[in-house]
C-alpha cells in the first residue's frame, strides 16, 4: 500500500477520532484525579452536549461552529447539576458507590435525549464533504476544527491548571486532598470547576463526534470503553497522557482495520485497556493506580 | 508570661473513645514545647485535639484570647495556627514554590512577602523552587511542609513527628530550623518520638503517658528526672 493511501485513510481519520476520545478522556481523567471514581455517564452527557448543539443548529440556523461554544456552556451547567442533585449526597460513600449511580446516570440522560430528539439518525448539515488536498494529504475542514479544538481547548486547560490559583488548587486537591483542606482550600468549589470542566469537555468530544460522523442517541455510550482506555493509557490523572491515549486509541482502531473485520475495531480499546492494566496500571505517564 | 495556647483539662477523642483524659498543656508566644511519650500515649491526639480534628467532651482550649473548643480546622487556620502532619505533608507533584502558594490560598492580596520569609529561613528552597516537591530528600521535604504552614503567617505551628524517618544529621537541621522558627516570633507545638533529643531542644517539655499529663517540665528538668527517665526514656 501507498504511504499516502495508509495516511489519509487510516493515520488522519485515526488522529480525528483521536482527538475526539481525547476531549472525552481528559474529562474522565480529572473526574478521576479529583473525585476518585469512575464517571460512567461520561459517554452519554457527550451525546448531550452533540445534541444540544443540534437543537441550535436546526432552531436558529447558525453553522455548527457556533452551536458549539453555547453546547459547552450548557452540558458544563447539566454536568454540575446532576452532581448537585446526584453525586454530592454519595460523597462520603464508598465510592462504587457512585460509580453505579453514574451508570444510572447514563440511562437517565440517554433517554432523554431518546424521549426529546428520537432514535433516528440526525446530522449538522446535509451533503457530502469532499475533502480538500494539501500536498497529496487529503483533509476535510471539519478534521482540521477537531484537532484544532483539542489542541486549543486542553492547551487552555493546561494554562489554567499551571498558571491559575484555582488551577493549582484543583492539583493540589489531586495531589492530596488532606493538605489541601488542611490550606482551607474549598472543596466543593473545586469540585464543581471539575465538572464545568469536564462537562464541557465532554460536549466537544461529542460535537465533534456528531460533525465527523452522525448524531445517534447510542454514539456516547459507544465512546464511553475507549475514551477509558485513553484515559487508563495515558495515565489515570494525567491532562497530557489522556490526550496521548486517546490519539493512540483512535490511531489504533483506524489501522486496525487493515488486519482485522471493521466490525471488530471497536475491540481495539478493549484489547488496549486490558493490556495496559496486566503490564502497565499507572499508565505510559505515571499516573494513580485505579 | 501570658500563655498564647492553652488547654484545659481536655478530655477527648474520636468517636466515642476518650483517648485524651484530663490533660492540660500551655505554649507561651517564644517557645518550643514538645509533648513525648510511649507509643500510644495519645502524643499526636494531644496535637490534633488544638486543631479541632476531635471531638472535645470535657474542659476547653484558649488560643490568644479566644475559646477555640469548638471551632472547626478551616477557622483555626485563618486565626493563626497551621498544622504539619507527620506524613503525607507536601504536594509531591507540585513545584516547591506552588506548594508554598497553596499554603497561602487563603490570603487575600499580595503573597510577596510571606515567600520572602520563607525563603530567607530555607535559602536551599529558594534556589530549587521550581523542582518538584516529590524529588526532594527527606529534610527538605519537612521544610517544604514547614514553609507551606508558615505561609500564612500563623502564632503557632504544630508539628507531628517532625523528625520521623530522618538520619541524626537532618534531626539536628529541622531542630535548627525550629529554633530560628520560633525566633521569627512564632510559637511551636511539636510531638517527637526521640524523646531524648527533643527534650534536650525544645525549651519545655510535656510527658504523656496513657492520655495523662504525667510530667511538665523544662527539657532539662525532664531529662533529669529519674522517673521520666525510667518510665519513657527507656533508662
Amino acid at each position: 500500500m501507498e504511504l499516502f493511501e495508509l495516511l489519509n485513510f487510516y493515520v488522519i481519520p485515526g488522529i480525528v477520532l483521536g482527538s475526539i476520545y481525547a476531549l472525552g478522556a481528559v474529562g474522565i481523567t480529572l473526574i478521576f484525579a479529583i473525585l476518585r471514581y469512575a464517571h460512567l455517564a461520561h459517554g452519554d452527557l457527550a451525546t448531550l452536549g452533540a445534541f444540544i448543539a443540534l437543537a441550535v443548529v436546526t432552531g436558529l440556523g447558525v453553522s455548527p461552529l457556533v452551536a458549539l461554544p453555547v453546547a459547552i456552556l450548557a452540558t458544563a451547567a447539566v454536568a454540575v447539576g446532576i452532581d448537585k442533585v446526584f453525586y454530592e449526597h454519595l460523597r462520603e460513600r464508598p465510592k462504587i458507590v457512585t460509580v453505579m449511580a453514574s451508570l444510572g446516570i447514563a440511562l437517565m440522560v440517554r433517554s432523554v435525549i431518546q424521549v426529546v430528539w428520537g432514535v433516528d439518525t440526525e446530522t449538522y448539515s446535509r451533503g457530502i464533504v469532499r475533502p480538500e488536498d494539501y500536498f497529496g494529504l487529503r483533509i476535510r475542514d471539519r478534521e482540521i476544527y477537531t484537532v484544532v479544538a483539542l489542541i486549543v481547548l486542553v492547551g487552555g486547560l493546561q494554562l489554567f491548571l499551571t498558571r491559575s490559583k484555582w488551577g493549582k488548587a484543583m492539583r493540589a486537591m489531586s495531589d492530596n486532598p488532606n493538605l489541601a483542606l488542611l490550606s482551607g482550600i474549598d472543596n466543593k468549589k473545586v469540585v464543581m470547576l471539575t465538572w464545568v470542566i469536564a462537562g464541557g469537555l465532554c460536549a466537544a468530544s461529542g460535537f465533534f463526534l456528531g460533525l465527523n460522523t452522525e448524531l445517534k442517541s447510542m454514539m456516547g455510550w459507544y465512546m464511553l470503553l475507549p475514551m477509558f482506555a485513553a484515559a487508563i493509557l495515558g495515565g489515570v490523572g494525567r491532562v497530557e497522557g489522556a490526550v496521548l491515549g486517546g490519539l493512540i486509541v483512535g490511531i489504533a482502531e483506524e489501522l486496525s482495520v487493515l488486519v482485522i473485520p471493521s466490525e471488530y475495531k471497536a475491540a481495539m480499546a478493549f484489547v488496549i485497556l486490558l493490556f495496559m492494566l496486566l503490564v502497565r496500571p499507572t499508565g505510559l505517564l505515571k499516573g494513580k493506580v485505579l | 508570661m501570658s500563655a498564647l495556647l492553652s488547654m484545659e483539662n481536655l478530655t477527648g477523642g474520636y468517636g466515642d473513645a476518650d483517648i485524651l483524659q484530663d490533660v492540660s498543656m500551655h505554649v507561651a508566644p517564644d517557645e518550643i514545647v514538645a509533648i513525648v511519650g510511649p507509643n500510644g500515649a495519645g502524643k499526636s491526639t494531644a496535637m490534633k485535639s488544638v486543631f479541632g480534628m476531635l471531638t472535645i467532651r470535657g474542659g476547653r482550649m484558649l488560643f490568644d484570647g479566644d475559646d477555640i473548643t469548638k471551632w472547626t480546622p478551616n477557622r483555626i487556620v485563618q486565626r493563626g495556627i497551621c498544622y504539619v502532619p507527620q506524613v503525607d505533608n507536601i504536594f509531591r507533584e507540585m513545584s516547591i514554590h506552588e506548594n508554598l502558594e497553596m499554603g497561602g490560598f487563603l490570603k487575600k492580596g499580595d503573597l510577596s512577602a510571606s515567600y520572602d520569609r520563607v525563603y530567607t529561613l530555607f535559602p536551599d528552597l529558594k534556589e530549587r523552587r521550581k523542582t518538584l516537591a516529590g524529588s526532594l530528600s527527606g529534610g527538605q521535604r519537612q521544610m517544604v511542609a514547614m514553609g507551606r504552614a508558615l505561609m500564612l503567617d500563623p502564632k503557632l505551628l504544630l508539628l507531628d513527628e517532625p523528625t520521623a524517618g530522618l538520619s541524626p544529621k537532618y534531626m539536628e537541621q529541622i531542630f535548627q530550623i525550629c529554633r530560628d522558627v520560633r525566633d521569627t516570633g512564632v510559637a511551636i507545638l511539636l510531638v517527637e518520638q526521640h524523646a531524648k533529643q527533643a527534650l534536650a531542644f525544645a525549651d519545655r517539655g510535656y510527658v504523656l503517658a496513657a492520655g495523662k499529663n504525667r510530667h511538665e517540665g523544662t527539657g532539662a528538668e525532664l531529662l533529669a528526672d529519674r522517673e521520666v527517665a525510667e518510665m519513657f526514656l527507656g533508662g
